[in-house]
């Protein structure tokens, strides 16, 4: 009865939804003087960043991203205060994986690899697609691969925080620093180059970086909360 | 030589109607399923539906990705017309910025509702909604 | 820059990230960096707010560039109120859980980043003047709203807060819908300029928007269908978390709701809704309150019926509406504050929290007990103390505008409160002790911090002109939409070459 009623519901919210958007000019533009076009004129132009994306992540609409950040850091805060009571010892994890040696080796040969191809996504995170959140993502990866086929494999929780804290406090200096020296906050007081140069764009690859670092080690302290909590 | 078959409207819709159909599903699983960790997924799933909406608002026909690269710029001297006149071709970035606020911030409220799970799943021994039931719901 | 708007979210996300390192070397410094750097920001409002009384809206840029295309962050009267509101509740929330988890040194780590972090976060909901940039920031209080509902561990806690997190993110993902419907629209996302824009936007886009915006800011401002979760999270959470939520987030979810309706769209018949909305979920909460057995409970749908009195008051919509409406607001913060705190001392070592629990607890805990009647007597309305004034000045909105059903309303509500308040004033001072309830002392500082609250509760009853000015200001801040929009807009010929 009940799936009825919200099957129903839904429907009609999904039709008069879908009715809405088709008034949407699909693969057009349909608003006069939006922001878009600001943002691609002056990504290139004034910032010297190529990456249009990361401009806007980083520069013109920073703040959100500080916001971001700070919500996977209240997320891995949250999670250890949810659950945090015990840790399991070395090789008593809650969930055990037992891998061959196959998968053992292979791992260990993938992982600089992997770590290699994250920092290089947000190296370059201004130039090319990607940037701090994807390669963070990926740097995390690597150590989920390792500690899915080590069942001893430790991750250092002081070293983690120390990390995600001193990225998460570059990124603030930075802004503070830009509000002391160009008046508003994360404001872009570096050189910031010529277009498509590695060294470009000023403060916002190494914002970027920093918030890479950020990413890689509060996913890994997540995916090592979850892992290693004792009830 | 255009492919005939996406000058109809309705696959030009597909975008809208396959986000609204997923948010439906996200949705119908968060109110109905009495399994917490399918209604988590359903949130996620909700989720997905919001940012393939988002994405596909921004969404410019035979648009670029907004990234001036060196192979789009082509030693073109990058006066303010020249970019003009390649940004008139690239897709709206600024969807896709929010997007990567929205999946980052989604990724978060799964983490803190999965660990809510485990507590959950600790106190009650179950993960049936109906036989969790201390509170009123 | 001394006084800059965007210190007010800088300074405690650095604090926040500081506070793990801080740990390692002096484990004291965690409880103590939080109270600095909040005792910093009150001061910074209140200077703020004394330059902006004068000399108008604050419009802070971030990164340079103007709006509409940089994230501005705007400290007018009305915000600034706000601003100086949540943090004064915030630090005096800290005085009192100075000590919490003394024991626990990882638990206190994370109870102050938190806490924290919900402050700020709702902070950001009240200054920021982008709605993308709202969202990030109601997503951090939420957060931190969850963790902090969920974080005594023998409780039902967790399925409180998993109630909450289902509700909590089920309605923003309706503000990211109304927030790319939006965009779809006007292609853009800064409020002024959306205000600006709103009569480009279609018809149909615009109530969606605005019933998506409405599901999606509900929650936080507890209207009526959406605040199911409320009571729970009350009562599941630390005491002082109970405060943190009545006296500092449904403030900021009731202002970024008020901000939709009265500055983003003029869609008509919204203060007919807001009047409407408000009724049903002041009726429904001020019932379910007379109902409760247990004593945070109770305070909780009191909370709720109070939001539901500042809805309606908004929904006159006149001037002195919204004057109303703001003054519940301060009130109600400070009020509810003040019970929550002392009622969790109240029924501090019980499991149930049952309001027959406190039977003659009056004569162990004298001051504890003395405050929580201070409040009770405050905010059922009574002269001459600060819920009087609120409640005065809404009767008197009221009648001008012709609304005697409003007038019903507020006193009847407030005898019904009478009951249930004097209820539970009657247990605690004339009823006979019960043996097995133990007793736990108020440390000094909850002390503090209770007697602080118990302060402001007679200076704004004896001298209401202390806050008054600002409250007009404010009322007419919020009213005066153009100069919004000008303001926030205006900033952007300035910096542009």
């Amino acid at each position: 009865m009940k799936k009825i009623l919200v099957l129903s519901l839904l429907a009609v919210f999904g039709v008069y939804l879908a009715e809405v958007l088709f008034k949407i000019d699909f693969g057009h533009q349909f608003f006069l003087n939006g922001v878009k076009d600001f943002y691609l004129t002056a990504s290139p132009d004034k910032l010297k960043v190529a990456n249009v994306v990361t401009s806007i992540v980083v520069n013109f609409r920073g703040f959100d991203t500080l916001g971001e950040v700070t919500v996977l850091f209240l997320a891995t805060t949250a999670m250890s205060s949810i659950l945090y009571k015990g840790r399991h010892k070395l090789g008593e994890r809650a969930v055990l994986f037992s891998s061959s040696r196959i998968v053992m080796t292979g791992s260990k040969l993938l992982f600089p690899a992997i770590i290699l191809l994250g920092v290089y996504v947000f190296v370059h995170g201004h130039l090319t697609p990607g940037g701090g959140f994807q390669g963070g993502v990926i740097i995390a990866t690597g150590f989920l691969l390792m500690l899915l086929s080590y069942q001893d494999y430790q991750v250092s929780h002081v070293v983690l925080s120390v990390v995600e804290s001193l990225a998460g406090i570059t990124f603030a200096s930075i802004g503070l620093i830009g509000l002391l020296n160009g008046g508003t906050f994360l404001h872009n007081f570096l050189h910031t180059g010529v277009l498509n140069n590695l060294l470009s764009g000023g403060v916002i690859p190494i914002i970027y970086i920093a918030v890479g670092f950020k990413v890689g080690a509060e996913l890994t302290g997540l995916i090592y909360t979850a892992l290693n909590e004792k009830d | 030589m255009e492919f005939k078959l996406f000058d109809l409207s309705i696959v030009e819709y597909a975008f809208f109607v396959t986000s609204v159909l997923i948010i439906l599903i996200g949705l119908y699983a968060a109110l109905v399923k009495k399994t917490l960790i399918k209604i988590v997924i359903g949130l996620s799933i909700l989720d997905a539906g919001i940012n393939l909406l988002l994405i596909s608002i921004g969404y410019l026909k035979a648009g670029t990705a907004p990234i001036f690269s060196p192979a789009l710029v082509k030693n073109m001297p990058l006066t303010l017309e020249n970019i003009k006149k390649l940004s008139e071709g690239m897709v709206d970035p600024v969807p896709q910025a929010l997007v990567l606020t929205a999946i980052v911030i989604g990724f978060g409220v799964t983490a803190v509702a999965l660990s809510l799970v485990i507590r959950l799943y600790r106190h009650h021994h179950t993960l049936n909604i109906d036989e969790i039931k201390n509170l009123k719901w | 820059m001394v006084g800059s708007p965007v210190l007010f979210i800088a300074i405690p996300l650095l604090a926040a990230f500081l506070i793990p390192l801080l740990g390692f070397v002096w484990k004291e410094s965690v409880r103590i960096l939080p109270g600095l750097v909040l005792l910093y920001l009150l001061y910074l409002s209140l200077t703020l707010m004394e330059q902006v009384v004068h000399t108008g809206t604050i419009v802070e840029v971030i990164a340079g560039w103007a709006p509409p295309w940089g994230i501005n962050l705007v400290f007018s009267p009305l915000t600034g109120l706000l601003t100086t509101l949540m943090i004064l509740m915030g630090f005096i929330i800290w005085i009192y859980s100075y000590r919490f988890k003394n024991i626990d040194f990882q638990e206190a780590v994370k109870y102050f980043i938190l806490l924290l972090m919900l402050i700020t976060g709702s902070v950001g909901i009240v200054l920021t003047g982008d709605i993308f940039n709202q969202f990030v920031f109601i997503e951090i209080t939420s957060i931190s709203a969850y963790a902090l509902t969920a974080f005594y561990k023998g409780r039902d806690s967790a399925e409180a807060s998993f109630k909450y997190l289902m509700i909590g993110s089920l309605s923003s993902m309706f503000l990211l819908l109304a927030i790319a419907l939006i965009y779809s629209q006007l292609g853009t996302l800064n409020m002024a300029d959306i205000a600006a824009k709103a009569h480009l936007m279609k018809p149909e886009f615009k109530i969606l928007a605005l019933i998506f915006f409405i599901t999606g800011l509900g929650i936080e401002a507890e209207i009526f269908p959406l605040n199911g979760w409320a009571p729970d999270a009350y009562a599941q959470a630390p005491g002082p978390i109970g405060a943190a939520f009545s006296g500092i987030v449904v403030k900021a979810g009731v202002y970024a709701m008020i901000r939709v309706m009265f500055t983003l769209f003029d869609v008509a018949g919204t203060h007919q809704f807001l009047i409407v909305i408000g009724i049903i979920t002041l009726i429904i909460a001020e019932m379910s309150a007379v109902r409760q057995e247990h004593l945070k409970r109770m305070l909780a749908y009191s909370s709720i019926g109070q939001m539901g009195l500042v809805i309606v008051a908004f929904g006159i919509g006149t001037e002195e509406g919204v004057f109303a409406a703001l003054f519940l607001m301060l009130n109600h913060a400070i009020i509810k504050s003040l019970l929550f705190l002392s009622g969790s001392y109240l029924v501090y070592h019980s499991t149930g929290k049952y309001i027959s629990e406190v039977d003659g607890i009056a004569r162990n805990l004298p001051i504890t007990s003395f405050l929580f009647a201070l409040g009770s007597i405050a905010i059922v309305g009574m002269p001459p103390f600060a819920g009087f004034w609120s409640k005065w000045s809404m009767l008197t909105a009221a009648a001008h505008s012709n609304l005697i059903l409003i007038i019903g309303l507020v006193l009847s509500v407030s005898l019904i409160e009478l009951v249930y308040y004097f209820r539970v004033l009657n247990r605690i001072y004339f009823f006979p002790k019960k043996k097995e309830v133990v007793v736990k002392k108020p440390t000094i500082n909850a002390l503090l911090a209770m007697g602080l609250l118990g302060l402001l509760i007679l200076i704004i009853g004896f001298y209401p002109d202390s806050v008054t000015g600002y409250l007009h200001a404010a009322s007419q801040s919020l009213l005066d939409k153009g100069k919004y929009i000008h303001d926030v807009l205006s900033t952007g010929q300035l910096l542009l070459p």
